[in-house]
């Protein structure tokens, strides 16, 4: 589903005179299977987040390939990979990053409506998902009246609402307290199993990393394989 | 993203800053205002002007004098001419080659006779003081001084001796008949008469110095004359009517390039248009400029949109909105600002308008004071706002918004999702 090839990524730091490169990714390579659930573990600024935005078509790597159902995003044009995004990835974030001026429910919607849906067929998924995250009671809430356990619930509604095959999570609980962390930890689990939905999940939180089927640790630019640790 | 869906965005995003929004609509609609009614004072000029020219009729008369050919005009050419787009009527007027003098009882009189086609003279504004157009060709039109002509032949005399003659046929001539002796110029044919009954009277020429003796009979008559007089060529007058004075100049040269030698009085018109058209150029210009002002404070408000809404941009594009769909977006929102500014001042400037052509007047006619009497029926606009005028300012004023709204729109469109994303909430 996912093939990452010797991706290598460099950041110049400060101004041009005293530039100095700062070489995060010194080839990483990766395969996610449908289905599974990685966990990609590391430091903070160790380039988990580089490494997501790659894969995502944020950004464009320095060298390397990632192929996305056989696709090169990176290759394509900004229209293209929009398009992509849209149609492949669902995205969750640790600053949840809802629309202030909507409401749970349309804060759901905003991507059907990106893709032009129907306002029958919106108001149904929105309906169902909202349901399926235990939030219909809230569904016309701001996200400012919204606890953060429950922002991140809209978020994840959010990203499944166009069904996309992949959900890329960064930090999913890095702003949560540990027990709604669980709660948010469940409820991806449940999706994976009763979806067959692929995670890519980026975390410094090895709690996270527990739901995951495969764990990987970033460090010193280099992918290596963890050990998973015992369920508690 | 559907279009109702887009609209309910930009809508969202207007509500969310109402004073900003709502001022910047305001300095749009000042600057739109401003345009239409600094350029509507040129329209009302030029129409006081072109109304007051109309008033004497005969600007929209295009004078067919011949062909350059030599050739004489046909009938059929004629109709052609009618046929011309914006040609309101074609009047063609033949005078018998013959001396005609009307006779009724024991007074007699000089008669400018023609036949005419009494529909196309009609609809080129033949007015009638008295009396109706002929339903039957035996029914004739005369001229308003035409029964003040009629002499007795003592009246005769004293006036070709130079005496001053008042009165003429007494009372009204209105279903009166009398004799209409034609006598050939050239030829061997006697004279002969024919009897007709007036139907309608001229009106009052517009200017005292003419006198009106005109004889208007039908034209089925024109071959009776011409046979039984045995007539040489007629004389012949074709004039064209156009609708509206701006369509002269079309018409006269159309026909010019036909090959007719053409004859209108607004061909001297015609530096008076053109310094119309370059006041109101001028004016629109000098308009422009508020326009062009009051988009500096939308280029302000979306640039700040553009910025408030960093974030939220950054998540439409990381879920998938295309780059093009942003730009549509804000692109649509300062259209929107130019629009609803533009409605606005449509409506304002309409009122003040009304309100300049109402006040403006009395003020002058006022300050003239007892002078102004003379200046009683004259109709003064200072302010005419045509459909083009508004066309053209909305087009004006709803551009520069817009043109002003690209650069927010494409810079939001180059807004990098992950500095976006990494923005405080
Ligand atoms: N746009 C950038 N320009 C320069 N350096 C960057 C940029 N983005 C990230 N970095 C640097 O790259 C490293 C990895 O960052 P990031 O991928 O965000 O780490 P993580 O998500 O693991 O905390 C950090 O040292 C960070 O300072
Ligand atoms: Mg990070």
């Amino acid at each position: 589903m996912i093939e990452i090839q010797d991706l290598r990524h460099t950041f110049a730091i400060g101004k041009k005179e005293h530039e100095r490169k700062v070489p995060v990714l010194k080839g990483v390579t990766l395969d996610v299977q449908k289905g599974e659930i990685v966990a990609i573990l590391g430091k903070s600024g160790s380039g988990k987040s580089t490494l997501l935005h790659i894969l995502a078509g944020f950004m464009t790597p320095e060298s390397g390939s990632v192929l996305v159902n056989k696709k090169e995003t990176a290759k394509m044009k900004e229209e293209e990979k929009a398009d992509f995004r849209l149609a492949n990835f669902g995205f969750i974030f640790q600053n949840f990053q809802l629309m202030p001026g909507l409401t749970a429910f349309e804060n759901v919607e905003l991507p059907l409506k990106i893709k032009g849906e129907t306002v029958k067929k919106r108001q149904a998924k929105v309906r169902g998902l909202l349901e399926k995250v235990g939030l219909q009671e809230v569904a016309d809430h701001y996200p400012n009246e919204l606890s953060g356990g429950q922002q991140q619930r809209v978020s994840i509604a959010r990203a499944l609402v166009t069904d996309p095959p992949i959900l890329l999570a960064d930090e999913p609980t890095g702003s949560l307290d540990s027990e709604t962390e669980q709660d948010i930890l469940m409820l991806i689990q449940s999706l994976n199993q009763s979806l067959g939905l692929t995670f890519v999940i980026i975390t410094h939180d090895d709690e996270v990393a527990n739901v995951a089927h495969r764990q990987y640790r970033l460090h010193d630019g280099e992918l290596v394989k963890g050990e998973k640790r015992h369920a508690i | 993203m559907q279009f109702k869906d887009q609209m309910d965005f930009i809508k969202q995003h207007m509500k969310r800053n109402k004073l900003r929004v709502a001022t910047t609509i305001l300095a749009a609609m000042m600057g739109c205002a401003f345009l239409i009614i600094l350029a509507s004072v040129g329209f009302g000029m030029q129409k006081t002007v072109t109304d007051q020219v109309l008033d004497n009729q005969i600007v929209t008369e295009i004078e067919v004098a011949g062909r350059e050919d030599g050739e004489s005009i046909t009938d059929k050419e004629v109709e052609a001419m009618n046929q011309l787009a914006h040609v309101k009527a074609v009047t063609d007027r033949t005078s018998p080659n013959a001396e005609a003098v009307a006779k009724i009882g024991d007074r007699s009189g000089f008669a400018a006779t023609s036949t005419v086609d009494m529909e196309q003279e009609q609809k080129a504004g033949l007015k009638l003081a008295e009396g109706k157009i002929p339903a039957s060709a035996d029914e004739v039109i005369v001229g308003y001084h035409f029964a003040q002509n009629l002499l007795t032949e003592e009246e005769q005399k004293k006036a070709d001796e130079g005496e001053e003659v008042s009165g003429g046929f007494a009372g009204s001539l209105i279903g009166q008949t009398f004799q209409l002796e034609l006598t050939p110029y050239e030829g061997e044919k006697e004279a002969a008469t024919w009897e007709f009954t007036v139907s309608g009277i001229k009106e009052e020429p517009g200017k005292d110095w003419i006198t009106d003796n005109t004889l208007l009979i039908d034209d089925s008559w024109a071959p009776v004359f011409q046979e039984e007089l045995a007539l040489e060529e007629s004389g012949r007058q074709v004039l064209v009517y156009a609708d509206d004075l701006q369509n002269v100049s079309t018409i006269t040269q159309t026909l010019k390039d036909d090959g007719y030698y053409v004859y209108s009085v607004t061909e001297e018109l015609g530096s008076m248009n053109m310094f119309f058209t370059a006041l109101k150029a001028g004016l629109i210009v000098v308009g422009t400029v508020a326009v062009l002002i009051a988009s500096i404070g939308i280029f302000n408000t979306m640039t700040m949109a553009v910025t408030e809404r960093t974030r939220e941009i950054g998540v439409m594009k990381a879920i998938g909105a295309k780059p093009k769909l942003i730009q549509k977006l804000f692109l649509m929102e300062s259209a929107a600002i130019g629009i609803i500014g533009t409605v606005l001042a449509i409506l304002v400037s309409y009122g003040v308008s009304m309100l300049a052509n109402w006040i403006v007047p009395k003020i002058i006619m006022t300050s003239l004071g007892e002078d102004g009497e003379g200046m009683g029926d004259v109709n003064i606009l200072i302010s005419v706002i045509p459909w083009q005028l508004v066309l053209i300012s909305a087009v004006i004023s709803i551009g520069v918004a817009m043109v002003s709204g690209w650069r927010p729109a494409r810079k939001a469109t180059q807004i990098d999702v992950i500095q976006a994303l990494r923005q405080e909430l």
